[in-house]
């Protein structure tokens, strides 16, 4: 004996349309893939494009960074590929004045 | 005061020295970082990835070279058709359809200029709504014309005079299309006698004859307005139908018979292979598509509508490796990442189809990408809509693609002759059309011709978009007395049958 409310929703009918809610995306990046609208001459050699767009620099351009330098220093083309810790803070208009009053200003 | 004493007697110097370094690296950008993203383009698709941008948290600029926001869509593009479309099938109807309404009005007449400053105020307080927009989420609008230096800076070249130069860690490439020329470069616009859609909309007067070269939407919507305002139009288009790409057979012919009700002459299949300008007029010479069959039209205005290209000159992509393809679009992956890393791109400078609600779309979750590697655009489920009268509208496949695809599919049509809100609005032209799988009743495509069908198709996207079945929407209530009940009607006949047909 089922009660009323469950065989009223298992006669019920259910619906092709799917609801997704709020989206909730996975905390890894996804991979790149064709254009839907590119045309298939590009889609069949996506593979190039993909390494040329993952090179942090255009090839044009001679540098290959991050590498490591003949010191075995990490060394970046823009400062902020580099951690944060290592960007340079902004200098408040007090600390301008220190430095360039080599620590009068502050006395 | 104690950790900044001690900070500067230890490396004053050096800090002097690197403070330095960065003001000549930094050239006339007044703040110290770079921005967060910078977007090129002012029109539907940058503006609003601009917009985005600033709301999830990033430092934002737009560089516009226009001088007004908005794009080709808000300036020369959709709003102002829009405008022109509306108050001009106002007046055709207050000329030929009152009457039978009971409302008789005596000495109906044109003014133009009025119109056309309608149209024009209509315009501006739209553009200046972004500017106002911009502001409210802290988006640096700059004014000028943005070139490449690096991957990650761009130089500006400022309206007011000047340039200057900003960096940005993120640049998104929005710079739209421009009106194609005629193909061979036979015919030259000169925007008074043969205009572009630009053109179209600025005309002075109303053209004795007009032909329109393109039987797209955009040649179909102005030839619309110009014919409603007196105008004899004549639409040539090199294809066997009109209504552009992506409309179902069906429907286009039913639009070309709407249309030609109303008095615009259609020659297809038709070669256009010069103008020619001569006593105050132009000349067309056309010939069938296939060769022969020379013919000659006379026209006050030529309007070429034969479509659109991208725009990336002065950009200097070739100098930061940006990859073009041959038709002028910029290569991107499905993520709108371009051949060169934090650069992306979106709308009508890329693949797929010129429309703003596509490049919004892209705007969004290019920004998206940017923020947390995920986005999403659902390309078979963008609306396209021709705001004629009627007006036709459709998503996702036609018959014929269907066909060609092999999809076993269901028909489902409901005539607005059947509705009865349409009857009482004694406009009844057209129908609605569900093309739905035939094993899941998974609604593939939906076509509509008739009153409101550039609303109606919302409901359509809504649910190819969430993968609704024809039962689905059948089994939604929709109010009485409505148009949007032909929508429902057509879904209850694709599941099963309408009641009212």
């Amino acid at each position: 004996m089922l009660p009323t409310i469950a065989r009223g929703s298992a006669a019920a009918r259910t619906p092709l349309i799917r609801f997704i809610g709020k989206r909730q995306w996975p905390s890894r990046p996804e991979a790149p893939h064709p254009h839907p609208f590119a045309p298939p001459e590009i889609k069949q050699s996506f593979g190039e494009f993909v390494s040329k767009s993952k090179s942090p620099v255009p090839q044009t351009q001679a540098t290959a960074p991050p590498s490591k330098s003949k010191s075995g220093a990490q060394t970046y083309e823009e400062f902020w590929h580099a951690p944060e810790r290592l960007w340079r803070r902004n200098i408040s208009k007090a600390e301008m004045d220190a430095i360039y009053s080599g620590g009068a200003s502050c006395a | 005061m104690l950790q900044l004493q001690r900070a500067s007697q230890r490396s004053s110097a050096r800090s002097v020295a690197r403070a330095a370094r960065w003001q000549a690296a930094r050239g006339y950008a007044s703040s110290s970082e770079p921005y967060d993203a910078i977007v090129i383009g002012g029109g539907p698709g940058g503006y609003v990835a601009a917009i985005k941008a600033a709301q999830l948290g990033l430092r934002t600029a737009c560089i516009e070279k226009r001088g007004a926001l908005g794009g080709t869509c808000l300036n020369v593009g959709c709003i102002p058709s829009k405008a022109m479309l509306n108050n001009s099938h106002m007046y055709h109807q207050a000329q030929h359809d009152m009457k039978r309404r009971g409302i008789d009005i005596d000495g109906v007449s044109l003014n133009l200029p009025v119109m056309l400053k309608a149209k024009n105020d209509a315009v501006s307080t739209l553009t200046k709504g972004i500017e106002h927009l911009f502001k409210q989420n802290k988006v640096d609008y700059i004014k000028g014309t943005a070139s490449f230096v690096s991957s990650t800076k761009l130089s500006v070249t400022l309206n007011e005079g000047g340039e200057t130069e900003i960096e940005g860690k993120n640049i998104i490439i929005a710079t739209g299309s421009e009106v194609a020329p005629f193909p061979g470069g036979s015919i030259e616009i000169d925007e008074q006698q043969i205009v572009s859609s630009t053109g179209a909309l600025e005309l002075q007067e109303v053209p004795k004859k007009m032909v329109v070269i393109g039987g797209g939407i955009i040649g179909l919507e102005m030839g619309s307005v110009w014919s409603r305002l007196g105008a004899q139009v004549t639409v040539v288009e090199f294809l066997g139908a009109i209504g552009g790409a992506g409309i179902d057979e069906e429907i286009s012919k039913q639009f070309q018979k709407s249309l030609s009700k109303q008095g615009l002459k259609f020659m297809l299949n038709t070669k256009v292979l010069s103008a020619e300008k001569r006593d105050g007029k132009v000349f067309i010479k056309t010939e069938a598509a296939k060769g022969g069959k020379e013919e000659e039209l006379d026209a006050d205005v030529v309007l070429v509508a034969v479509g659109r290209r991208p725009v990336t000159t002065g950009l200097n992509l070739d100098k930061i490796g940006v990859e073009v393809d041959p038709k002028g679009r910029i290569v991107i992956d499905d993520q709108f990442n371009t051949s060169v890393s934090n650069i992306k791109c979106i709308g009508d400078v890329t693949f797929g189809p010129m429309l703003a609600h596509k490049a919004e779309e892209e705007g969004i979750a290019a920004v998206e990408y940017i923020k947390s590697g995920h986005g999403h655009v659902n390309y078979h489920a963008i609306p396209s809509v021709v705001y004629t009268h009627p007006e036709v509208a459709w998503v996702g496949k036609t018959e014929q693609e269907l066909k060609q695809d092999g999809v076993q599919y269901k028909v489902g049509k409901f005539p607005f002759a059947a509705n009865s809100r349409a009857k009482t609005n004694l406009d009844t032209e057209g129908q609605v059309k569900f093309l739905v799988e035939k094993e899941t009743d998974r609604i593939l495509g939906v076509h509509i011709i008739g009153p409101n069908a550039g609303e109606m198709i919302g409901e359509a996207v809504l649910a190819v978009e969430y993968g609704a079945s024809s039962e689905d929407v059948a089994r939604t209530t929709h109010a009485h007395p409505t148009l949007s009940e032909a929508f429902k009607e057509a879904a209850m006949a694709a599941s099963g049958k309408a009641i009212h047909f």
